[in-house]
């Protein structure tokens, strides 16, 4: 089982991804809309794992990605991104992003990329 | 090619793209319709059934333009629900959409949004970059109608998602129009072309008969090298400027087949006068140059 925190703009994706992660016995400990909120409550909670929208507001997935890797070099941090952003997933996981999930997903693909994260 | 021609294409295209997308959250609830360029002087929102819910997502890099889509808001509803794994009656009649109705229509629309976007790089060849997606209400059409400006061309069609009438709106700047008519015309004359390098497969098919994916004519391109600058600075530009690129002259250049990287190889010079290039790598596969290919 795994701390989480999940960050995505839309509360319909926050929730998708929580109850995916939920029935697959983590724990979610907290949620950010935007990547200003991202880093401050990575700091703050410290999770085991992020799960990190590409396109929010105020501050993007890419940037915030970059700034958590900065803060912690072995932060374990999967990309959401929808279809056609396939150049973005490129530079994330450049970056340091340990896997990716294409938006709309199956919590079972939330769940393989999760697992495979964490081992 | 008309101007009119293209559009329609590029409108199949990404409508074709964005069904894609609604049928993911609601399988066989989501009926496109024919694709129509709208007339100059009128604007795409017109006659658009309200209350509406309107997603808009615009180009980035300073080109006008973008996609619209309009749903009524049992629409939207219907559609949430849909994402929610709800029936549809369980939220019907709702004085209006909760917070996270909303939010799951946001997100549908910002799926579709960037499958549009994908679409449209695929018929242009080039990256097709877009916003943030901003979604609104109407009450008035008038009021929707006033919410965006036109374009100097646009396609709409209609789609029907959960059985509620939506439109789906592609704001086309001009500078699309150029890129896409020549883009659709050489891929016209590639598969015309008898003698040319697409040797008729496109028009034989593969040899045994069966429909395959083999016989599609792609558009490849080559890529010497870009730059970036502020507008301003290519409006300026005289005959004679020299444009400085970001790739120095014994670099390898990019390949790239219906807008996507596909290999990096050598600029070359064949029977004297013809450009080529030859192939020394393939996109994720290791590099390999002893069993290099040309591409005329």
């Amino acid at each position: 089982m795994a701390r989480v925190l999940v960050v995505d703009d839309a509360a319909f994706m926050r929730k998708m991804v929580t109850d995916a992660l939920t029935r697959g016995g983590h724990e979610v400990v907290g949620e950010a809309g935007n990547g200003l909120e991202a880093i401050d409550r990575f700091q703050e909670l410290k999770p085991d794992l992020t799960t990190l929208d590409i396109t929010m507001p105020e501050k993007d997935g890419l940037t915030a990605l970059k700034e958590i890797i900065e803060l912690d070099p072995g932060a374990r941090v999967i990309m959401c991104s929808a279809l056609g952003q396939e150049s973005k997933v490129l530079e994330s996981i450049k970056l340091g992003a340990k896997d990716f999930v294409v938006k709309p997903f199956q919590a079972d693909r939330v769940l393989e990329a999760v697992g495979k994260a964490l081992g | 090619m008309t101007t009119d021609e293209a559009l329609v294409k590029l409108g199949q295209s990404t409508t074709k793209a964005i069904c894609g997308v609604l049928e993911m959250f609601a399988p066989g609830q989501i009926t496109p319709g024919e694709v129509a360029v709208v007339a100059p002087g009128k604007h795409p929102l017109e006659g658009i059934p309200v209350p509406a819910v309107a997603t808009m997502v615009s180009y980035v890099d300073g080109v006008t333009g973008g996609y619209l889509f309009v749903m009524t808001a049992e629409g939207a509803r219907k559609l949430a629900a849909a994402m929610m794994g709800m029936e549809p009656d369980e939220t019907a009649g709702a004085p209006e959409l909760s917070e996270l109705e909303l939010s799951a229509v946001a997100e549908a629309m910002n799926q579709m949004m960037a499958s549009a976007a994908g679409a449209t790089t695929a018929v242009l060849g080039i990256e097709v970059e877009i916003g943030v997606p901003e979604t609104r209400s109407f009450m008035s059409t008038d009021a929707a109608i006033d919410a965006y400006a036109r374009t100097p061309h646009a396609t709409r069609a209609a789609v029907s998602v959960c059985g509620e009438p939506c439109r789906f709106v592609q704001l086309v700047p001009n500078a699309f129009v150029v890129r896409m008519t020549r883009a659709l015309d050489e891929a016209e004359y590639t598969t015309a072309d008898p003698g040319g390098a697409s040797g008729g497969a496109a028009r034989d098919g593969p040899r045994d008969g069966t429909p395959s994916l083999a016989g599609i004519s792609v558009r490849v391109c080559a890529e010497l090298g870009r730059a970036r600058m502020p507008s301003a600075g290519i409006v300026g530009l005289p005959a004679g400027a020299v444009v400085g690129l970001n790739r120095q002259a014994d670099e390898p250049i990019d390949l790239y087949v219906n807008g996507r990287p596909f290999a990096t190889g050598r600029l070359m010079v064949v029977d004297g006068s013809d450009w080529a290039v030859r192939i020394e790598s393939i996109v994720g596969q290791p590099e390999n140059v002893n069993q290099s290919k040309e591409v005329a």
